[in-house]
């Protein structure tokens, strides 16, 4: 008979987020899906960040030209990179989930996740040598 | 009534009997898709189209007052905000939010989303069409 699922402010204690990064018995695709969350989250919180950061521009030219300076310097240009990387992993994998979900290539979802790994491997190499070439 | 045997679960019937997608569901994937899409061209524009990498204020507002540029952006802004909130919805789920607590969280997301949408495009107006330093 299936136990039922605890309630937050409910029942049980939740889940712990910390089971998100142990990799102990996990197959390939359950890691993919928890990289998937890792980086949505990383994500939302950049996307705070960002509007955050293009607020400046409301306090005229100078003020956005000097945060531009600080952001080409090579340590943002490496975080550029990085948001990339995960933006491209975000995006790809997420497309593997959507048709896998669907139902559609569930056979081929291994192959699936290996195109989305190399496919993001390959942006993030264009993205870094046109960011620092 | 028996139990299903291993048999019955063909590919044609395991389709038919699929749960339906819900909304939310349809949502995410609609607008993930749609982002996979205004997010290569906000990424490609931003970064690989400008000789120095990012631009300037200047450049910015000019780019930004094209009617066509400022109407991806805020449809960027919608599908992201919509995306991202109802990302963050999913993986509250997934780690066991029910009932009441998650009925509140959901609406704080809700407005959250929305807040985002209302300041990402005041913010996108201000700049594009009230930018005091043309």
């Amino acid at each position: 008979m299936r136990r039922p699922q605890p309630h937050w402010g409910e029942a049980t204690k939740p889940r712990r987020v910390s089971r998100w990064l142990d990799p102990r018995g996990r197959h390939l695709g359950t890691l993919a899906f928890i990289l998937n969350r890792l980086t949505a989250l990383g994500l939302v919180a950049y996307l705070y960040l960002h509007l955050a950061i293009l607020g400046t521009l409301l306090r005229g030219p100078q003020a956005w030209d000097s945060l531009v300076e600080l952001f080409r310097r090579p340590l943002f240009l490496a975080l550029d990179v990085l948001l990339i990387a995960g933006l491209a992993f975000h995006g790809l994998n997420g497309l593997r989930m959507a048709l896998v979900g669907s139902g559609l290539l569930v056979n081929r979802h291994k192959a699936l996740l290996a195109a989305a790994g190399i496919l993001t491997g390959l942006v993030t190499l264009v993205a870094a040598v046109r960011i620092f070439g | 009534m028996t139990a299903p045997t291993p048999q019955d679960f063909t590919e044609a019937t395991r389709w038919r009997r699929r749960p339906r997608p819900t909304f939310a569901w349809t949502a995410q994937v609609v607008t993930g898709v749609l982002l996979l899409v205004l997010l290569t061209v906000h990424m490609v524009a931003q970064h690989f189209l400008v000789p120095e990498g990012l631009r300037g204020y200047a450049q910015v507002v000019a780019w930004l007052r094209n009617p066509v540029v400022f109407t991806l952006e805020a449809l960027l802004l919608v599908a992201v905000s919509w995306h991202a909130m109802a990302g963050v919805h999913a993986i509250m789920l997934d780690l066991g939010l029910r009932g009441r607590t998650e009925r509140i969280v959901a609406a704080v997301l809700g407005y959250v989303m929305v807040a985002t949408i209302v300041y990402g495009l005041w913010l996108l107006y201000m700049i594009a069409f009230r930018s005091p330093h043309p």
